[in-house]
């Protein structure tokens, strides 16, 4: 069993998620303001650690 | 993109503004679209559940706390989740109506209210509403005197909303209740457009039940709903199973039989439970909703021969238009008929309004920003003087 490839697999499914969320708060155009800017920028960079986890944990 | 054989994935809330009238307060919080993602699977509640094997006795997930929470949020004694309003409307009615017994409704009720009085074989009594399109209490009175004079028996129960789905009015309930309970007839109240969105105080309004909708108005997935009573009536709706199988004996613990026993086991319940904290503040914040839908219907008014036909100004997000006058005159001749209104605010980024509508139409405004109460306001302004209507305001 790999926990920690669970967990990554929700971590990056809730991080996807808040990018849906910001998605859904900016329509129609998807102009980020400063702020959800940067927010997107600090999920997206979780993100890449959470598919880095699955990378080591699956593949290697 | 399909999400399944034949099946596409829905993009709606993440591509456009939707002003539809039943979809708006319904829409997930980014919790709640987690809380799917974990618990899809079929019975996933019941992973910890222990005796005595009830929905509201679960405590992981924190289903008992929940049960609790939701009684105090709707100031009622004991709550329990449903499949939507309308198993509460059929609980009530199944608890409360015998054959024959007159029901009393309101000129505005839900068709679920109707069923749930046909399921239960009573008989349909409608108060009407007034010119303004509400219900009032004298109303109600004169509905009452008359039923009893007519049939000779009280009603069993009466239903009201307190926002209504036509109109999007907001109705003297707490008033009505008044009246009702002179003739001890027990009320329950539709917050199928309220519970989730305003503050609804149950003892307040008088109400004996008190119905929400989760996929209506809680930020839940749907079927889910709230059925709220006191202390007086509990047992009764709530009654617990005495039934024994004459073969085996079996009995079946203290599963309700109104509720059919467990009622929302899996994604609904947890839905509506991680989208609970932001609806507890999202109904303290709801005066900011009214001044969105304000600023639209505004902008709406502005264009010559528009008219509302809900109560101005607005008291909720739902609202019901007139437009014969204007845009309906526009489609008489325009190339995509009644189309065109619907189309341009697709273009714009813009949907929820039923395709085709330019006479009369109902939006719901619910959950927009300002900003996007902006861009609605100034597309529907922008929409009107391409089409050479006149401007004023």
């Amino acid at each position: 069993m790999s926990k920690r490839s669970v967990d990554a697999v929700f971590q990056g499914l809730y991080l996807l998620t808040d990018i849906r969320g910001i998605l859904r708060d900016t329509v129609p155009d998807h102009r980020l303001s400063p702020g959800q800017k940067k927010e997107a920028e600090k999920i997206l960079g979780k993100l890449e650690k959470q598919v880095a986890i699955l990378k080591e944990e699956l593949l290697a | 993109m399909n999400c399944g054989e034949g099946i596409d994935t829905r993009q709606v809330d993440e591509l456009f503004i939707n002003l539809d009238p039943i979809q708006a307060g319904g829409r997930l919080t980014t919790d709640a679209m987690k809380a799917v993602l974990a618990y899809g699977d079929g019975y996933s509640v019941c992973d910890n559940c222990v005796k005595p094997f009830r929905l509201d006795h679960i405590s992981k997930p924190p289903l008992a706390d929940f049960h609790r929470d939701l009684a105090d949020f709707l100031q009622m004694d004991v709550a329990r989740l449903v499949p939507g309003a309308r198993r509460g409307f059929q609980a009530v009615a199944g608890a409360l109506v015998s054959p024959g017994d007159p029901v009393l409704l309101t000129a505005y009720s839900h068709y679920t209210e109707f069923l749930s009085v046909e399921q239960s074989r009573g008989i349909p009594f409608e108060i009407p509403a007034d010119e303004s399109h509400i219900i009032t209490p004298d109303a109600a009175a004169a509905r009452i005197e008359e039923v009893i004079r007519t049939t000779g028996k009280t009603p069993s129960l009466m239903f009201v909303e307190q926002v209504d789905y036509q109109y999007g009015n907001l109705h003297p309930v707490a008033e009505i209740a008044k009246v009702a309970h002179q003739y001890d007839i027990p009320v329950l109240c539709n917050g199928a457009y309220t519970v989730g969105i305003m503050e609804v105080n149950g003892k307040e309004l008088g109400a004996d039940f008190l119905t929400g909708s989760g996929h209506k108005s809680m930020a839940a997935p749907a079927p889910s709903g709230v059925l709220a009573t006191t202390d007086e009536w509990a047992d009764k709706v709530f009654r617990t199973t005495g039934i024994k199988g004459d073969l085996t004996g079996r009995t079946f613990g203290i599963k309700e039989v109104e509720m059919m026993g467990c009622t929302l086991m899996g994604v609904t319940s947890v839905g509506m439970m991680a989208s609970f904290p932001h609806v507890k503040k999202r109904v303290k914040e709801f005066d900011r909703q009214l001044q969105h839908v304000n600023t639209i219907v505004d902008a709406l008014f502005s264009i010559d021969g528009t008219k509302i036909q809900s109560e101005y100004p607005r008291k909720h997000t739902l609202t019901r238009m007139n437009t014969i006058d204007s845009f309906d005159k526009v489609a008489k001749t325009h190339k995509k008929r009644g189309f065109f209104l619907t189309s341009a605010l697709r273009e714009r980024g813009i949907t929820g309004i039923l395709a085709g509508s330019t006479r009369v139409w109902k939006f719901n405004s619910y959950g927009v920003s300002k900003e996007q109460a902006d861009h609605v306001a100034r597309s529907f302004i922008e929409i009107a003087e391409a089409e050479g209507l006149t401007i004023t305001g």
